[in-house]
C-alpha cells in the first residue's frame, strides 16, 4: 500500500519533471530557429542581392543600376564621428563618477541619469534631436544624425567605463600615489591602461549599436539616393536606406534593401563577434 | 623625474614649480571630467525640457483629455493619446507574456542540462540574436511571419478563439497579417535573448552548494529550478523582466513594419493597429502644428513610461540580495 503511494508520487514527479525539462529544450531549440530563420532569411534574399554594383554605386531610381554605396559611407561617417565625440565625453564621464566622486549622492543621482539615457526609447532621441538642431537648421543633417548617435552611445560608454574602473585594484591607485604621481598621470598612465580592454570592449559595442540604428536617424540625418560627403545636407544610412526601401514597390529596389541588411547584420555580427573576443581575453 | 632621481644634482629640480604644473594639470582634468558627468546630466533635462515645450501647444489645446482621448484624426485636427498608448502597452503585454517563460525555458535548458561542450556556442548564439538590429527584426518580420500570420496562423484563430463568446471580441477581422499580435510576436524574438541572458547570469549566482544540497535531497531538475533557482532569485529575475519590458515599450523599427499602423481604438488584437513609437515613426515626417505637438506628447509619454519600467527594475535588482 505504502509502495505504491510512493511509487504514484515519484512518477508523477518524474513525470511532471520530464515535462518540464522537455518544455525547457524545446525552448531553446525555439530560440536556436529564430536565429536560423532571421539569418537564413537574411543570407537567401542578400547574397542573391548583393553584387559589384552594391558597393561602387549610389541608391538609383526603379529600373537602372545602382548601389548601396552612399548609405554605407553615411553610415560609416555619421557612426565614426558620433563615437568619436561620444567616447572621450563617456570616459571622462564615467572617471568623474568612479574615481572623483564615488558613493556621494551626487555620483549616485548622475549614474542613475545616465542608465535613463541608457533605457531611453531610440526615437526618442532623433525627437529630441529633431526639436534641439534640426528645426533650428532648417532641414536634415549629417549633424543632427551624428549628435543623434552620439547621445545614444555616451551612456553605453559612460556605463561601461564606470563598470571596468571598478574593476581596476586600489593597490595600483594607491601605489601611483605614493610615487608621487598627480592624479591625472596615475589615471592615463596606470588606470586606464589597466582597464583599457574592458572600456575598449564597451566603445566597440555602443559602436556595433549605432549603426544599425534607424528610428533615431529617420527625422535628423534623414535619406538621400546621393553622394553627400558634408556634414550640412541630409545623408543616407544603411538602416535608414533599408527602411525607405523594403517599403518601395519596386522590385529592384526592394533587393538593394536585402544586400543592405546583409551588409549591415554581418558587419554588426562581427564587431560583437570582435568585442567578445577582446572581452574574453582579459579574462 | 627620471634625470631627478638619476642624477645626484637635486639642487637643479624647483620642486614647487613641478608641484605647482601637476596641481594645475590634476585641477585640468578634473573639471574636464566633471564637465563630462555634468553634460550628461544636462543632457537629459535638456531631452526633456525639449520635449515638454513642444508638447505644449498639445497640452492648451486639450488640456489632459489629450491623455484620455480615443479619437486620432489628422484631418479634424483632433488628436488623443489612449490608441497609440493601449497599442504600447498591448503589444508590450502580449510579447512579455510569450518571451518571459521561453526565457527562463532557454536559460533552465543552458544552466541545468546542457552539456558542458554546447553551453558557450548556445550562449553566445542567443546573445548575438540580441546584437541583431531592430530593423532587420522588422523586415523578416514583415516578409517571413505576416504572410504566414494572414494565410494560416490568424484565420485558424479567427475561426476557433474568434467564435468563443467574450474573449472572440480580440480575434476579429479584419486580418491582413499585420497588427498587433504580429507585432507582439516580434517584440517576443527582439526581447528573448535579452531576458535570457539577464536570467542565465542571475541563475549562475545561485551558490552552487544550495544547489547540490537540493538534488543531493534527491530534487528533480525541475523541483531545483522551481524550488530554488527561481525563489532565490526572484528579485533579479523580475528586475530582467523589466528591463526586458522597458525595451519592448521602446522599440521602433521592428513594430513599425508589421503593425500596420491603424489609429483606431479597437478591441481585436489580430488587426491592423498601432504603437506610440510606429505612431511617431510613420507620421512625424509629415506632421506639423497640432499633430507633430501631439506626436511629441506621445514621445514624452513613451518616455515617462520606460522611465517608471527602469526606475522599478532598479529598485528590484537593488533591494535583491543575489544579483
Amino acid at each position: 500500500m505504502e509502495d505504491t503511494i510512493r511509487q504514484n508520487i515519484m512518477s508523477r514527479r518524474y513525470g511532471r519533471n520530464r515535462l518540464m525539462m522537455t518544455l525547457s529544450v524545446v525552448a531553446a531549440g525555439l530560440g536556436m530557429f529564430f536565429l536560423a530563420v532571421i539569418l537564413g532569411t537574411l543570407l537567401y534574399h542578400g547574397i542573391s542581392s548583393l553584387s559589384l554594383d552594391v558597393f561602387t554605386m549610389s541608391i538609383p531610381a526603379e529600373g537602372s543600376r545602382g548601389g548601396l554605396l552612399n548609405a554605407i559611407y553615411g553610415t560609416a561617417m555619421v557612426t565614426f564621428f558620433a563615437i568619436l565625440i561620444a567616447a572621450p565625453i563617456g570616459i571622462l564621464a564615467g572617471t568623474y563618477l568612479i574615481e572623483y566622486a564615488n558613493g556621494s549622492k551626487l555620483a549616485e543621482a548622475a549614474k542613475f541619469i545616465n542608465d535613463i539615457l541608457l533605457s531611453a526609447p531610440s526615437i526618442i532621441i532623433g525627437v529630441f534631436v529633431y526639436g534641439a538642431i534640426v528645426v533650428p537648421m532648417r532641414g536634415n543633417s549629417a549633424i543632427a544624425g551624428i549628435a543623434a548617435l552620439a547621445l545614444i552611445a555616451l551612456p553605453v560608454v559612460n556605463r561601461t567605463t564606470q563598470d571596468m574602473l571598478l574593476l581596476v585594484p586600489n593597490a595600483l591607485r594607491e601605489a601611483t600615489a605614493a610615487l608621487g604621481a598627480p592624479r591625472w598621470k596615475s589615471m592615463t598612465h596606470v588606470i586606464y591602461r589597466s582597464a583599457w580592454t574592458g572600456i575598449l570592449t564597451g566603445i566597440l559595442l555602443a559602436v556595433a549599436r549605432i549603426s544599425g540604428e534607424t528610428a533615431p536617424l529617420l527625422f535628423t540625418a534623414g535619406y538621400s539616393k546621393f553622394m553627400n560627403a558634408g556634414f550640412t545636407g541630409p545623408i543616407a544610412t544603411l538602416p535608414v536606406a533599408i527602411n525607405t526601401l523594403a517599403a518601395d514597390p519596386g522590385e529592384d529596389l526592394k533587393r538593394l534593401a536585402w544586400a543592405g541588411a546583409l551588409i549591415i547584420t554581418v558587419a554588426i555580427l562581427a564587431i560583437n563577434i570582435l568585442a567578445r573576443l577582446m572581452g574574453g581575453r582579459r579574462q | 623625474m627620471v634625470d631627478a632621481t638619476n642624477g645626484a644634482d637635486f639642487s637643479r629640480v624647483d620642486v614647487a614649480s613641478i608641484t605647482k604644473t601637476f596641481k594645475l594639470q590634476d585641477r585640468i582634468f578634473f573639471f574636464m571630467t566633471l564637465a563630462s558627468a555634468a553634460l550628461v546630466v544636462l543632457m537629459l533635462l535638456a531631452i526633456l525640457v525639449v520635449l515638454v515645450i513642444d508638447a505644449l501647444p498639445t497640452f492648451q489645446t486639450f488640456g489632459l483629455s489629450f491623455l484620455w482621448g480615443t479619437v486620432w484624426s489628422a484631418p479634424t485636427d483632433h488628436y488623443g493619446a489612449v490608441p497609440a498608448v493601449l497599442g504600447t502597452l498591448i503589444s508590450s503585454l502580449i510579447a512579455m507574456l510569450i518571451a518571459v517563460p521561453l526565457s527562463f525555458g532557454i536559460a533552465i535548458f543552458l544552466t541545468e542540462l546542457c552539456p558542458g561542450s554546447l553551453r558557450r556556442p548556445i550562449g553566445t548564439a542567443i546573445e548575438l540574436l540580441a546584437g541583431v538590429p531592430s530593423i532587420i527584426y522588422g523586415i523578416v518580420g514583415l516578409f517571413v511571419l505576416v504572410p504566414l500570420m494572414q494565410l494560416y496562423i490568424l484565420p485558424f484563430l479567427i475561426a476557433t478563439i474568434g467564435q468563443v463568446p467574450v474573449i472572440g471580441y480580440l480575434f476579429q477581422p479584419p486580418a491582413p497579417g499585420v497588427g498587433l499580435l504580429t507585432a507582439s510576436l516580434v517584440l517576443a524574438i527582439m526581447v528573448l535573448p535579452f531576458i535570457t541572458a539577464i536570467t542565465r547570469d542571475v541563475f549562475l549566482t545561485v551558490p552552487p552548494m544550495l544547489r547540490e544540497s537540493a538534488y543531493g535531497m534527491g530534487m528533480t531538475t525541475w523541483e531545483v529550478a522551481r524550488n530554488i533557482l527561481i525563489p532565490y532569485t526572484r528579485r533579479g529575475l523580475v528586475g530582467g523582466v523589466m528591463l526586458g519590458l522597458g525595451r519592448a515599450l521602446g522599440e521602433t523599427m521592428a513594430v513599425t513594419f508589421v503593425v500596420g499602423s491603424v489609429t483606431r481604438l479597437q478591441a481585436s488584437i489580430i488587426s491592423p493597429s498601432t504603437t506610440i513609437s510606429a505612431q511617431i515613426a510613420n507620421t512625424f515626417g509629415e506632421a506639423d502644428g497640432l499633430q507633430l505637438s501631439s506626436l511629441i506628447a506621445l514621445g514624452l509619454l513613451l518616455f515617462i513610461l520606460s522611465f517608471c519600467v527602469l526606475a522599478l527594475a532598479k529598485w528590484m535588482i537593488g533591494r535583491s540580495d543575489s544579483f
